[in-house]
C-alpha cells in the first residue's frame, strides 16, 4: 500500500456536500493535505499553481463543463505531469462508454457509492502503473523520443508489461507520431487492432496515414469510427481536419457543427469549426464562432494572437475593414514583437487591406522576409491576399504558386481561387495551376528516369 | 425509448449520489469513533450496485446494445470483487478463495464483468455452506472466469434461467473477438462440490 499522507490532493466537484464528502474519503485512504476545486475555473487556476500528486474530478462539473473536458485542457496545457494521478469520479454509468473510445483517458475512473477501501486499491494500481512507466515518463518529457520507445519495447518484452501491453503499445504509437514516424505508428496501431477493434486504435491508424497524406484511406478509416462510436467526438474533430485537407470544408464544417452543439465549451473545437466555416465561405459562421472564442475561451494564455488574426481575417473576407483594423488595434506592440515570422507576415498583410495608409510600409517592410523565409500556409494566404490588394502581382503569383506546391493545396485551393476571381485575374490563376502542374510532372519524371 | 432510458438513467444517477455520501458519512463515522460498520457500509453499496445492475439490464437485454471494452487486468478485477464480498460473506462464515492466473490485460467491459462477478460470487455465497471459490485462467484462447460454491448444486440442469443469469449470458454473448461470442456454462461439476458457474470470454 502506497503512503498517500504526505500526497497534495485536489478534490474537484461543484457540489459542495460531494466535496466534502470525497475530501473525508481521502482523508480516510490517509490524505492529509486535500484542497477543494470548486468549479473548473477555480480547478485550472489550482493545478497551475500548485500541481496536486492527486486528483479526484467529479465527471459532471456543471455549467455545461465535464471532469473529461477538464483532462483535455489540462493535457492541451501541459499543465498535468505524466506522475500526476487523475481519477475520474462517477455516478454516470456511461462514462465508460466515454473512456472506452476517447485516445486521452484518466488513470482510472471510479463508479459512485465507493468505499475507502475500494479507492485505495484503485490508487494503489496506479501508483503501481506509474512506477512501471516512470523511466518512460522521463524521457518523454525530455522529448528523447529514440530512447523513450527502446523504454517501451523494454517492458513490452519484460513479464511484468503483460498487463500492460495495450497501454505499452498505445503509448509506443503515440511517441512514434510524435517522433515522425507515422508509418511505423500505423504498424502498431494495426497491430492493436489485430487483438481487439478499439475504436481509439482505428482513429489512430486514421491519424497516422493522414501523417503520410494518404488521405482517401484516413477518411475510410474515420468514417468506420464515428459511424460506430458516436460519443467519440475526438473522432469527428478528426475526420473534419481530413475532410479539410481534402478540399471538402462543407463536409468538415457538417460535422463540427453537429458535435459543437454537444460540447459548447469545448473551444479547441470551436477553432477547428471556425476555421472550416472560414474554408467552405460561411464567413458569418466563423465570425461568430471565434468571436465567442475570443470572449469565452478563459483558459489563461488559451486565446492567442493567432485567435484574433484569424477573426480579423474573416472581417476582411466579410468585407468588414473597419472590424478587422479594431480588433488589428488591440494587439499590444509587445505581442507583435512576440510573433513569430508566420503571424506576423498575417498581421502585416492583413493590416495593409483593411488601413492601406499604414499598413502598407510595414507590409513592404517584411516584404523581403515574406518572400525568402518559411511561412506556414495561412500566413502565405494572407501574404497572398494583400498582394492582390495591392496589386503585387509578383508576390501574389510566388506565394500562391508556394500553396499550390503544398500539402495543403487541396484544402486551400478553393479560397485561393475566389480571391483570384475577387481581383479579376481567373485566367492567371488558371495559367499558375498549369504551370505548377507542368512542373510537378516534370519533377516526377526526372526522379523516374533517375 | 433514449429518452425513458435517459430519464432512468439520471434518477439512479441522483439515487446513487445520495449513496455516496450516506456511504461516506458511515466511513467517516468508522474512522471517528473507531468502529466496524462495514456491513452497513456493504448494504448501500448493494443498494446501488442493483441499482445499476437494473439499469444495465435494461440496456443488455436491449436490441442493438453494445459493450464498452477496455483493457482489463483480470487479477485487478478479481481483487476487486473479492473486497466487495469477502468480507460479508465471512459475516456468514463462508470464506471467499480467490485465484487469478491470468497475467495479460483482456479487452473487455470491466464495469459490467465486475458487477457480474460479484452478482455470481453473491449468489454462491446465498448456497454455500462454507466455501466460495472464484477463479480465472486462460483456456481456448479466452479468459474462463469460474464461481465454486460447496452448495447443493442446481437443482435441475439447465437450470431455470433468472434475470441475474439470463443477463450474464447476454453479456458473454456481446464480448465478441474475431468473430467469436462468449458464452456461459452452468453444470454441478464444482471441485467444491456444489454448482458451476463459467464464464468464457474471448
Amino acid at each position: 500500500m502506497a503512503d498517500y499522507s504526505k500526497k497534495r490532493f485536489l478534490v474537484i466537484d461543484d457540489q459542495l456536500r460531494a466535496r466534502e464528502a470525497l475530501r473525508a474519503i481521502a482523508q480516510t485512504v490517509g490524505a492529509f493535505a486535500v484542497e477543494f476545486g470548486a468549479s473548473y475555473p477555480d480547478a485550472i487556476y489550482r493545478i497551475r499553481n500548485n500541481v496536486p500528486d492527486v486528483i479526484l474530478c467529479d465527471y459532471m462539473l456543471g455549467d455545461g463543463r465535464s471532469g473529461q473536458q477538464l483532462l483535455e485542457e489540462l493535457r492541451r496545457f501541459n499543465l498535468l505531469p505524466d506522475e500526476t494521478i487523475f481519477m475520474m469520479v462517477t455516478g454516470e454509468q456511461s462514462y465508460e462508454q466515454v473512456v472506452s473510445a476517447v485516445e486521452l483517458v484518466p488513470d482510472d475512473y471510479i463508479i459512485k457509492p465507493f468505499s475507502p477501501d475500494k479507492l485505495l486499491l484503485r490508487l494503489d494500481r496506479i501508483v503501481e502503473k506509474k512506477n512501471f512507466f516512470a523511466e518512460f515518463y522521463r524521457e518523454k518529457r525530455r522529448q528523447e523520443y529514440a530512447e523513450a520507445l527502446l523504454v517501451l519495447q523494454a517492458k513490452l518484452n519484460s513479464e511484468a508489461g503483460r498487463a500492460y501491453r495495450f497501454e505499452i503499445l498505445r503509448l509506443t504509437a503515440e511517441t512514434q507520431m510524435a517522433h515522425g514516424q507515422a508509418k511505423a505508428a500505423e504498424a502498431t496501431y494495426r497491430g492493436i487492432l489485430e487483438n481487439y477493434n478499439f475504436p481509439w486504435a482505428r482513429a489512430g491508424i486514421a491519424r497516422s496515414l493522414q501523417k503520410q497524406s494518404r488521405l482517401t484511406e484516413a477518411r475510410q478509416e474515420i468514417d468506420k469510427v464515428v459511424a460506430n462510436t458516436p460519443h467519440y467526438f475526438d473522432a469527428f474533430d478528426l475526420k473534419a481536419s481530413i475532410c479539410m485537407e481534402q478540399g471538402e470544408p462543407e463536409e468538415a464544417q457538417k460535422v463540427l457543427d453537429a458535435v459543437a452543439r454537444k460540447t459548447p465549451r469545448n473551444y479547441v473545437r470551436k477553432r477547428l469549426l471556425a476555421e472550416a466555416a472560414s474554408l467552405s465561405g460561411d464567413t458569418e459562421t466563423a465570425r461568430a464562432t471565434l468571436a465567442d472564442v475570443i470572449a469565452n475561451d478563459s483558459m489563461p494564455g488559451a486565446v492567442s494572437a493567432a485567435d484574433r488574426l484569424a477573426l480579423a481575417r474573416n472581417h476582411v473576407t466579410a468585407n468588414d475593414p473597419i472590424s478587422a483594423e479594431k480588433l488589428l488595434l488591440t494587439l499590444r506592440d509587445s505581442e507583435i514583437q512576440n510573433m513569430d515570422l508566420s503571424e506576423q507576415a498575417s498581421y502585416v498583410s492583413l493590416l495593409a487591406i483593411c488601413m492601406p495608409e499604414k499598413g502598407k510600409s510595414r507590409f513592404y517592410g517584411l516584404r523581403p522576409a515574406m518572400q525568402a523565409g518559411e511561412l506556414t500556409s495561412t500566413a502565405q494566404l494572407d501574404a497572398m491576399r494583400a498582394a492582390l490588394a495591392l496589386a503585387d502581382h509578383k508576390l501574389a503569383d510566388q506565394q500562391c504558386e508556394h500553396l499550390m506546391s503544398s500539402a495543403d493545396t487541396k484544402k486551400l485551393f478553393g479560397t485561393m481561387r475566389t480571391l483570384y476571381a475577387r481581383h479579376g485575374r481567373e485566367t492567371d490563376f488558371r495559367d499558375l495551376q498549369r504551370q505548377v502542374a507542368l512542373k510537378r510532372i516534370q519533377h516526377e519524371q526526372t526522379a523516374t528516369a533517375s | 425509448m433514449q429518452h425513458l432510458l435517459d430519464t432512468l438513467a439520471s434518477g439512479i444517477h441522483d439515487a446513487k449520489n445520495q449513496l455516496f455520501i450516506a456511504e461516506t458519512l458511515v466511513a467517516a463515522s468508522e474512522a471517528k469513533h473507531q468502529i466496524d460498520l462495514g456491513e452497513a457500509r456493504y448494504a448501500i453499496e448493494t443498494a446501488a450496485e442493483r441499482l445499476s445492475r437494473t439499469l444495465a439490464a435494461y440496456r443488455l437485454m436491449r436490441h442493438g446494445a453494445h459493450l464498452s471494452i477496455v483493457p482489463a487486468i483480470i487479477s485487478d478485477l478479481c481483487a476487486e470483487v473479492a473486497l466487495s464480498q469477502q468480507k460479508h460473506l465471512a459475516t456468514a462464515g463462508i470464506t471467499l478463495k480467490v485465484d487469478c492466473q491470468v497475467l495479460d490485460e483482456w479487452p473487455l467491459d470491466r464495469d459490467l464483468m465486475t458487477d457480474m462477478l460479484n452478482n455470481a460470487v453473491q449468489n454462491a455465497g446465498r448456497f454455500a455452506r462454507q466455501n466460495v471459490a472464484l477463479s480465472a485462467f486462460c483456456e481456448d484462447g479466452g479468459v474462463v472466469f469460474r464461481v465454486d460454491d460447496d452448495g447443493p448444486g442446481f437443482e435441475q440442469l439447465p437450470p431455470q434461467m433468472s434475470t441475474g443469469l439470463l443477463v450474464a449470458e447476454r453479456l458473454a454473448q456481446l464480448h465478441i473477438r474475431h468473430e467469436r461470442p462468449g458464452h456461459l456454462r452452468l453444470s454441478n461439476d464444482s471441485a467444491l462440490g456444489g454448482a458451476r458457474f463459467e464464464l468464457w470470454i474471448p
